[in-house]
């Protein structure tokens, strides 16, 4: 038998959520690995191997053919633009990029002139979108607790991602703008989909099928 | 005295020593073996070109790569960025008279800029060859031999060549404004079947062609692949495409087919092709090591009206990859 299938997932609920999927589909993790510090988490009976790592480092590790196919979010995919396949929109880790302030807080121009400032993880996305809607703002990055930029001063608005709405809520923040909508993407490398064609034509129809069945119980 | 430091070389650039240059010289070698049996004769274009030679068709995503400056005359000049478009300037001009078919091979450096804090090379080793003045099919299968036969003599195994025609695409892009038609060319080249379903319904796409573009990403495999892409074949240019990579697959012989899969929805070459074209793929390497195609349209732009097909090789990636196995 061939090699296993190395698949990258992002650390956190989305990996939870896509082992769900694998398991559906008769590839559990191994049991005697699961509760392992192992770098590598093989399935039982050997079909793939799942790479655990950061959200941002999953298109990474996919890219650059160390893992075969990976599992992100459209929001993190379309951040990065990296050179990957993107056969499957798995239907699970629904979430939207929005444009959010404080309540009350004047959009898409500021009263009296001035440059608002977007206080944001995504600054590709918000540059595009902005750029897009010919509103001209100065982008200031930072990489966590974005809800309280605002709140301190440091910026106008945010642009970040909404899941529930409710860490926006318990900052007095609403959304002004939705800029996307974002669920999980299989995502795979262009060398190992020609070369291991077979197993990547097998895992994407399998996994189609397993979203499927997973939407149609109401998951 | 000074105490600053020479400057190391710019991001992109690179010193080759002993082992590095002797593996990419060891591939440059078995290529011009392999070429000069088969009647090639090497050119050398110039290092730097008047920008237009490879902005006019290679599309925008070479032109944005350009490595620009200002010649003492004020036109713009680029370093070689792509030695087919360099090559189809030099036969539409100083080889104008010479009779068809040009048999021409190449070995040297294309320079293309890449984004800032990456530190991916600006400047790449290539090797290739253009069959010029024949428009058949085994002129085709000419090219795609040369391109098995470098690996073959190098060793290498495991490789895949993913070999499609830009014609069966094209009708199913025709008429859209250049936005909508940029939108539908990245989710085919990505395989991304949700974006091809909802692109053809915002695009308002007859239902044929909408069932052809959302199938686009499962068109790919063995030579079976091409009875079912026949199917959904939209009109005489498409089928045209099907004819030829039929012709193709019959004049390869079993061992070469068995490196070639067909991929309807390859789109990854440069703008200038106009038929069969592809991407060589080795194990161990996360990306393209090669590319080629067809391109029968670019020499007219010289004013030099002749049929062409071509491919070049990374010669880079194929000796670090002699370079992983100890070789």
């Amino acid at each position: 038998m061939s090699r296993p299938l190395r698949i990258a997932l992002p650390k956190g609920r989305m990996m939870d959520e896509a082992l769900r999927l694998f398991e559906a589909l008769g590839a559990p993790v191994d049991p005697a690995a699961r509760d392992s510090r192992r770098l590598i988490l093989p399935s039982a009976g050997g079909r793939f191997e799942f790479l655990p790592v950061k959200s941002g480092d999953v298109a990474v590790y996919v890219e650059a053919g160390v893992a075969d196919a990976g599992v992100v979010g459209l929001d993190v995919l379309e951040e990065g633009d990296p050179d990957v396949l993107r056969p499957l929109d798995l239907g699970f880790g629904a979430c939207r990029l929005a444009v959010a302030a404080p309540e009350g807080t004047p959009y898409p121009w500021l009263p009296g002139g001035g440059t608002p400032r977007v206080a944001t993880k995504y600054v590709e996305s918000a540059r595009a979108f902005f750029a897009g809607r010919g509103v001209q703002v100065e982008l200031v990055r930072i990489s966590g607790s974005v809800e309280l930029a605002p709140l301190l001063g440091l910026s106008d608005w945010i642009v970040d991602l909404v899941q529930t709405g409710r860490t926006l809520a318990e900052n007095g923040l609403v959304v002004l703008e939705e800029i996307r909508a974002s669920t999980a993407r299989l995502i795979v490398n262009r060398a190992s989909h020609k070369l291991r064609l077979e197993d990547h034509q097998r895992l994407i129809a399998d996994l189609a099928a397993a979203a499927e069945r997973a939407a149609a119980g109401g998951g | 005295m000074s105490s600053a430091r020479v400057s190391p070389v710019p991001p992109g650039s690179q010193d080759l020593l002993a082992g590095d240059v002797r593996r990419r010289r060891r591939v440059q070698r078995a290529w011009f073996a392999l070429a000069d049996a088969l009647g090639y004769e090497e050119v050398i274009p110039p290092t730097f070109e008047y920008e237009e030679v490879f902005t006019r068709t290679a599309g925008p995503e070479l032109a944005s790569r350009l490595i620009r400056f200002v010649d003492r005359d004020g036109r713009l000049v680029a370093l070689r960025a792509d030695f087919t478009s360099a090559i189809a300037r030099m036969v539409a001009t100083r080889l104008a008279g010479a009779p068809s078919p040009l048999r021409l091979s190449y070995a040297g450096k294309v320079y293309r800029q890449e984004p800032e804090g990456v530190g991916r090379r600006r400047e790449l080793f290539q090797l290739g060859a253009e069959l010029i003045g024949e428009p058949s099919p085994e002129a085709d299968v000419e090219v795609l031999r040369m391109a098995i036969g470098v690996l073959k003599a190098l060793e290498v195994r495991d490789f895949q060549i993913n070999l499609g025609d830009i014609r069966f695409i094209r009708p199913l892009l025709a008429g859209l404004d250049a936005a909508a038609a940029e939108a539908l060319r990245t989710a085919i080249d990505r395989k991304d079947r949700a974006a091809l379903a909802s692109g053809a319904r915002a695009f308002g796409a007859p239902a044929a062609v909408a069932r052809a573009l959302v199938e686009l990403p499962e068109l790919i495999g063995r030579g079976d692949v091409l009875l079912r892409a026949r199917a959904l074949a939209s009109g005489r240019e498409a089928e045209e495409a099907i004819e030829r990579l039929r012709a193709v697959d019959a004049l390869l012989t079993p061992e070469e087919r068995s490196h070639v899969v067909y991929d309807l929805g390859e789109i990854r070459g440069l703008g200038y092709y106009t038929g069969i074209q592809f991407e060589v793929y080795v194990a161990g390497v996360g990306r393209a090591v090669g590319y080629g195609g067809r391109y029968d349209g670019l020499l007219a732009l010289y004013g030099a009206d002749r049929p062409a097909v071509g491919f070049a090789l990374e010669t880079d990636a194929l000796a670090d990859l002699l370079a992983g196995e100890g070789r």
